[in-house]
């Protein structure tokens, strides 16, 4: 006898989505469906035709989470259509706002599962520590992207200026002051999670995982010819489901793959564990990896140098691809720029990418483990909570026959 | 009300030879933004630093105190400060940011200060304002018309330029020429018609020529953090200073002109009211209580 398990919406995630767990006489899951529940994002509508400069800024706003990965997709997307070589300080910039960007990502998700995994006579040290990061990392940010929430100064060509002196100095200064309290924090949290007890195997799945570079991205890495994409309605079994479902299914080679910081340290550091301890493990591992690239670029960095490409925007109608490791996993733009304004635009976003495989993953556990494995993936739906409010009185949103175009 | 509140007015010049060679008046403004960098109070400046077209200010960020009198003498024509403010805590990595700034641009950065739309985490960043007196400005243009035109100088060739004594001063390297300021009028750029504000009424330290002798500035100093720096550098000897001439040309003088400027701003904005125009302030000549308090 199997009964249905409904979470809706699932609780300390960016967004809306629910999951629906079939399980047996036990509680244990036999089959898990996660789907996005927020109606389609349309910014790829909007930034066609216009000319090339709109999309940074447009889609950036995609997420007030991870908009530092929108934007340098963007760009890199746009450069990459363009024919663009941007000059190498301004590729340290970027890779350096990135790094920051992950720390204060992956911090943020501490926050959420706190009170999953933190007890309660550690819970003021563990967010002071996680606010102590954040804090130090999104100066970076400031100072770097112009901006702590959407960049302004990451263009496309390069950026939009380079850090003085004083700045570089000043930053390189804090993170290697920043670096014992990070290897705490990282110690603290990963200590947390095994305190938890989560039973062993808990979200463990076979499917294969999907990462471009150890941190920041790399197009070449993605291979467009493997990619495909099907329709909701065709991956969930369920017809009531895959009709609500908001989200299309990415495959890679036919399968759903698994992105983020566990694919990333499997793909380029070796990482074999599995499953929910490993995710928050190579999560909060990552922010080591992050904070040392960050030391290293700032202490490369030539604050002297041109940050800023010369370049053409009239476009040859080349495919643009801009890939870009988020904090969340691979986040893929692309872009066809011809005439000066841009003909084609499409987001793969990370989440998109692990929402088929993050269904999967609660199976074989009893469902009370399901938010677990939910949050373990640092879901963030909101690349698809962009609606048009067609009422500010009765706050109707898009209807539904103008999402299903 | 009509100078604004303050904690104490006084005639002030600054102690640095150098300064005081190269300052309009009595370098108080250069004398500050330094003292203050010196001391650690700010640890960078925004001033109108030298651009590569004569007599063009562009703000600058200025880390030492040669980039600071680099910017020193009063240039007549804008210099948007306020707009490199974001950059010196963004890109530059200021924490404690000085700056100088006209009256208009004195109540922008206290409005940004207030209202942080876009400014995130700059409010609590500036350190020290000083704000300059201020009867009118001119675009660029039309101060290079007024000079080569009425006064028949090249511009390239005038070394300093002043306001006194009702007459526009041109010094070149061999003459002094004047231009009433009456013919002056009308090359001022609008927003100076319903300005409000002569003597930086919102800054921390407000500081201009009229009211004092030559070689020495009036100096309003107004908020809490501006009397702690004045007083520092008064005691450090980076400043001296003595009392204001409370009478027909000091602090009355100050006081005719303030009053003047607000009233006629008032009454050009009581017109522009009248004839359903916009105005950037409530303030008009019926605002109750005391319309002369108007900022």
């Amino acid at each position: 006898m199997s009964e249905k398990i409904v979470i809706s919406p699932t609780s300390r995630q960016e967004g809306h989505a629910e999951l629906v767990m079939e399980v047996d006489d036990e509680g244990i899951v036999t089959k898990g469906r996660y789907f996005s529940i927020t109606p389609v994002r349309g910014l790829e509508k909007l930034v066609t035709g216009k000319v090339p400069e709109t999309a940074p800024v447009m889609v950036q706003r995609i997420c007030g989470v991870c908009p530092i990965p929108h934007t340098l997709a963007s760009v890199e997307a746009m450069d990459d259509s363009l024919g663009i070589e941007i000059p190498k300080a301004a590729r340290q910039l970027r890779e350096l706002l990135l790094a920051a960007h992950h720390i204060n990502s992956h911090a943020i998700h501490q926050f959420l599962i706190a009170a999953d995994v933190v007890p309660e006579d550690l819970m003021v040290t563990a967010i002071n520590s996680v606010s102590e990061i954040r804090k130090t990392v999104q100066n970076v940010v400031d100072m770097v992207g112009g901006e702590g929430i959407h960049p302004s100064d990451v263009r496309i060509g390069g950026m939009a200026q380079n850090l003085s002196e004083v700045a570089r100095k000043r930053l390189y200064a804090r993170l290697k002051q920043l670096k014992p309290k990070l290897d705490a924090h990282v110690d603290l949290i990963i200590g947390l999670v095994a305190d938890k007890g989560f039973p062993e195997g808990l979200g463990v799945h076979n499917q294969e995982t999907l990462a471009t570079d150890v941190l920041y991205g790399d197009r070449t890495k993605f291979d467009l010819e493997r990619f495909t994409e099907i329709m909701p309605e065709s991956w969930y079994d369920d017809p009531e489901i895959g009709k609500r479902a908001c989200s299309t299914i990415p495959l890679y080679d036919g399968r759903n793959v698994e992105v983020g910081p566990r694919a990333r340290m499997v793909e380029f550091q070796g990482f074999k564990e599995k499953g929910v301890v490993a995710q928050h493990v190579a999560r909060a591992l990552e922010m080591k990896t992050a904070l040392s690239k960050a030391i290293d670029l700032l202490g490369e960095l030539d604050t002297s140098a041109s940050v800023m490409a010369d370049f053409d925007v009239t476009g040859t109608n080349k495919l643009g691809i801009g890939a870009i490791e988020g904090p969340r996993g691979m986040d893929v733009h692309m872009a066809q720029v011809a005439d000066g304004k841009t003909q084609f635009y499409s987001c793969l976003v990370p989440t998109t990418w692990n929402i088929p495989t993050m269904g999967q993953a609660t199976e074989g556990f009893h469902h009370e483990f399901g938010p677990h494995v939910i949050r373990a993936y640092d879901p963030c739906l909101s690349c698809a909570t962009h609606v048009i409010v067609l009422d500010d009185e009765d706050r109707s949103i898009l209807r539904n026959e103008m999402v299903r175009i | 009300m009509v100078l604004g509140t303050y904690k104490q007015v006084v005639t002030a010049r600054s102690t640095d030879k150098q300064i005081q060679k190269i300052a309009q008046d009595g370098g108080i403004a250069s004398a500050l933004l330094c003292f203050a960098l010196d001391e650690k109070i700010i640890d960078g400046a925004v001033v109108a630093g030298p651009s590569e077209v004569m007599w063009k200010p562009e703000p600058t960020v200025a880390l030492t105190s040669d980039e600071i009198l680099a910017a020193a003498g009063t240039k007549y024509t804008f210099s948007p400060n306020v707009w490199m403010l974001k950059q010196a805590v963004r890109q530059y990595g200021l924490e404690k940011v000085g700056t100088v700034a006209i009256p208009c641009q004195t109540m922008g950065i206290r409005k940004m200060q207030s209202y942080p739309f876009g400014v995130r985490f700059l409010a609590d960043k500036i350190a020290l304002l000083v704000g300059i007196f201020c009867m009118e400005n001119f675009p660029y243009e039309s101060l290079r018309t007024f000079i080569s035109e009425k006064a028949g100088v090249d511009f390239d060739l005038v070394e300093k330029m002043d306001i006194g004594k009702g007459k526009f001063w041109i010094h070149t390297q061999d003459q002094v020429l004047t231009i009433p300021l009456k013919e002056t009028h009308g090359y001022e750029q609008n927003g100076c018609k319903v300005c409000l504000d002569y003597v930086s009424e919102l800054s921390d330290i407000a500081t201009g020529s009229v009211g004092s002798p030559d070689g020495w500035s009036s100096v309003f100093v107004r908020t809490d953090g501006g009397d702690t720096i004045f007083k520092q550098a008064l005691e450090a000897g980076a400043i001296e200073a003595k009392a204001i001439n409370e009478g027909k040309f000091g602090l009355e003088m100050l006081t005719k002109l303030s009053t003047q400027k607000k009233e006629k701003a008032m009454k050009v904005i009581d017109e522009r009211k009248a004839m359903g125009l916009p105005v950037p302030f409530k303030a008009s000549s019926e605002k109750e209580g005391d319309p002369l308090a108007n900022v």
